[in-house]
């Protein structure tokens, strides 16, 4: 391993750049719904609020830690641990650089997916083991949930490796340069719907309103993180933010490649930020705007709706393949 | 001011807890949260539960049905937390002081309450200023 391979996996595109991205992430959900709400958002901490995540994210470890009486002290410890971890694992497949993932081979997709559902089955081992009505409620909502989404994700997903013919991220974002089709999100039949279905997935994956019924605090108290205190929701908030990156570096690597940026070496990186961040604000925007739906309404939509419109999706997809 | 004061009084996250307010002080307080005062501004969020909260604002005289969900939740909180006792109220029970359903105010109930904001309601910038004064005590706190 050269000098450089060892900085592009501790600075860019490694830990340091996706730590600062996802707390920068987190800054910009809160300031564009705070701006769409007509409020500032954070503004006192750091210059604009810059330092916000990461002072809540010390705060969190400078608390006392508390694991209630009944509560799975083990599951507790190790759940919140491998929530920061894998979606970190997971980001290492993204092409940050614009070009070439820091790992990629063929079916890193795949192993991204599996990483979303491990991410949702710990959420209900955490929620199931805090020893609370709350958490239990909102652990059997998230399990609800993910019912629903995760099969559309895996059917929309497929989509951009099916024109890609790879499924790895970094080939199908390189594909789209190739190709020079402008923007898969675009591209005839059904690029859009794809897109849209795989934000809906998105948003559903990682409980954002509209479908943020796991961690209803009007009714639930905060769902499935109800018991967690200090360094354990610290963990949990940093994991949620790495997954918010993840979701929003996948929409832009499977949807939005571009043929011109790709070719030019300083502006790759920046491109492809550009496009995360992009996807990131429509997440926040969405967000803004809708109220949240009931878990049954959620179960609904993604049932009678969105899983049919992802399967014409995927066989418009392989049709349209097959007779160009 | 350390690394973790800092932390720690750049972002009170705050849990609102109505002990049988008449619901002038809680409004004033949601007017805290909303766009013309916005205390996000200084990092403040409001949370649902108390085990994330660090700052408990009580409003409203402690009845005796909310005296023991008060204490609950006040050692649901981990520390360090701090209470703000946002009205005459929650002060001392203002003028339902002496009723029969009335403990009194928060300070009667809870071993200590950090920040008293009097007013009937107080002003949404009187529970900022009370907010600011509590950050005060956590900006030379040190970690335990």
């Amino acid at each position: 391993m050269s000098l450089l391979d060892l900085l592009a996996l501790f600075f860019f595109p490694g830990y340091a750049f996706l730590f600062l991205m996802a707390f920068f992430l987190e800054w910009v959900d809160r300031k564009t719904l705070a701006r769409i709400q007509d409020r500032y958002g954070p503004l006192l901490v750091g210059p604009a609020g810059l330092l916000q995540p990461i002072a809540d994210f010390i705060k969190l470890l400078s608390k006392e830690d508390i694991v209630p009486e009944g509560a799975s002290r083990p599951v507790l410890t190790v759940a919140p641990i491998l929530m920061m971890a894998l979606p970190l694992t997971a980001l290492f497949f993204i092409p940050m650089n614009g070009r070439e993932a820091l790992v990629s081979f063929e079916g890193d997709l795949i192993i991204t997916l599996f990483v979303l559902i491990m991410m949702a089955l710990l959420v209900f081992l955490t929620g199931w083991s805090s020893a609370n009505t709350f958490a239990a409620e909102g652990a059997m909502r998230s399990a609800l949930q993910m019912l629903s989404y995760e099969i559309p994700l895996a059917l929309v997903a497929i989509c951009p490796a099916l024109v890609a013919g790879s499924l790895s991220i970094s080939r199908i974002y390189a594909s789209q340069a190739e190709v020079g089709l402008p923007f898969l999100a675009f591209a005839p039949p059904c690029g859009f719907l794809s897109f849209l279905i795989f934000l809906l997935c998105s948003l559903a994956e990682l409980e954002r309103v509209p479908f943020d019924a796991p961690e209803a605090e009007t009714e639930i108290v905060a769902g499935w993180m109800t018991e967690l205190t200090g360094r354990r929701l610290a963990l949990i908030r940093l994991g949620r933010n790495f997954c918010f990156l993840l979701m929003a570096s996948l929409m832009a690597s499977l949807y939005l490649g571009d043929p011109v940026t790709y070719r030019i070496a300083w502006l790759a990186p920046l491109a492809f930020a550009l496009k995360v961040l992009l996807c990131a604000m429509l997440m926040s925007f969405v967000r803004g705007i809708m109220a949240r739906l009931r878990i049954d309404q959620t179960l609904k939509a993604f049932w009678t709706y969105i899983t049919p419109v992802a399967v014409l999706t995927l066989l418009s997809t392989k049709i349209a393949l097959t007779l160009l | 001011m350390g690394l973790i004061g800092w932390a720690r009084s750049s972002s009170p996250w705050i849990l609102h807890f109505n002990t049988g307010a008449c619901n002038a002080c809680d409004i004033e307080v949601v007017a805290a949260l909303t766009p013309r005062f916005d205390i996000e501004r200084f990092g403040a969020l409001k949370v649902g539960s108390p085990r994330h909260a660090d700052v408990l604002v009580v409003t409203g005289p402690v009845t005796r049905e909310s005296m023991p969900r008060l204490i609950r939740i006040y050692e649901q909180m981990p520390e360090p937390k701090l209470v703000i006792a946002v009205g005459a109220c929650a002060i001392s029970g203002g003028v339902f002081a002496g009723c029969y359903n009335v403990c009194g105010g928060a300070c009667n109930v809870l071993p200590k309450v950090d920040v008293l904001v009097p007013g009937c309601p107080p002003k949404p910038e009187a529970i900022i200023d009370g907010l600011n004064k509590a950050l005060e005590i956590l900006r030379s706190s040190r970690g335990r």
